[in-house]
């Protein structure tokens, strides 16, 4: 069995796969997206709240309302997040190509792995028996 | 009651409209779990030559990875988008019974599920990019790891969200 990955494609890569502005791009958002939503949830840093029981919605963190239900914050992180990974992505496109070709391709796969310890750790009031 | 939309229980009630969102975020799961496992197959064990009367794991391994790519980011994001939908439903009524059960762990890999969904998706540019230029030998190694990073998480995030269902699914 071969070790070598054989993806054995014969198109031809679009321009935009072989965009160094994209790589940027695609990069940094990559790393950015896992580092931000970390972030955002250990220090619970919504861009909005949402409040099913009554649809209300509230800018950045809102506790619960007595007797209201419950108060979610998952979509207000998700926001933050996918608002200002996408950012930094395209504040990256404008460094020298020099400096953003320094950045290591396996971080894209190695952040995420790093961050599942921490989400674990993060989610420590959960591991009860 | 959650996001739903008013004119469409002149149809259906409320308890079938839910069930047909999860069926189809189930059945999409189902989709970007086969798409992504035989493309982390075909990266990880690679076929160089299908010949004659092949196994069916040789098969499975012998995909072209990179026509799966699109597919993959495409059943990533309308996969999020109804478990994004659903979770209003989830969090109201599932979450709060099973807290009140005392099934902590339970909700800990779920709460670990929705983060690692999301982190997925923000990683999706950059696994389109990989696996669209195949012919860049700088982009092997992470568009392989990468693959079965991402394998990995749909294997994760499926198999709990069957268990948040058998705990309290249809029919609860």
């Amino acid at each position: 069995m071969s070790t070598t990955t054989d993806v054995r494609s014969t198109a031809q890569p679009s321009s935009l796969a072989t965009s160094t502005a994209f790589r940027t791009f695609a990069v940094v958002t990559g790393l950015a997206t896992t580092v931000i939503y970390v972030i955002c949830e250990m220090q619970n840093w919504p861009l909005f709240t949402y409040h099913p029981g009554t649809n209300r919605v509230d800018w950045f963190y809102s506790p619960a309302v007595r007797d209201q239900g419950p108060a979610m914050y998952w979509y207000g992180w998700i926001a933050t997040t996918l608002i200002g990974a996408p950012i930094l992505g395209i504040l990256a496109m404008l460094l020298p190509e020099r400096i953003t070709k320094k950045i290591p391709l396996s971080l894209v796969w190695i952040f995420p792995l790093a961050a599942v310890p921490v989400l674990i750790y993060a989610l420590r009031f959960f591991w009860r028996w | 009651m959650g996001l739903l939309p008013d004119f469409i229980l002149d149809y259906i009630d409320v308890s079938t409209f839910w069930t047909i969102l999860m069926i189809v975020h189930g059945l999409l799961a189902v989709a970007l779990l086969g798409a992504l496992t035989h493309q982390a197959m075909s990266v990880l064990a690679p076929v160089r030559q299908v010949a004659g009367s092949s196994g069916i794991v040789t098969r499975f391994r012998a995909v072209q990875g990179a026509g799966y790519a699109a597919a993959v980011c495409v059943l990533w994001v309308v996969t999020f988008f109804f478990g994004a939908w659903i979770y209003t439903k989830y969090r109201m009524y599932v979450r709060i019974p099973i807290e009140q059960q005392g099934f902590w762990k339970t909700q800990g890999v779920f709460e670990l599920k929705e983060h690692l969904a999301v982190i997925g998706l923000g990683l999706l540019p950059i696994y389109w990019l990989l696996w669209k230029d195949v012919r860049n030998p700088d982009y092997a190694s992470a568009r392989k790891w990468l693959t079965v990073v991402l394998a990995g998480m749909v294997w994760f995030m499926f198999l709990v969200g069957h268990i948040v269902n058998n705990v309290r699914g249809f029919g609860s």
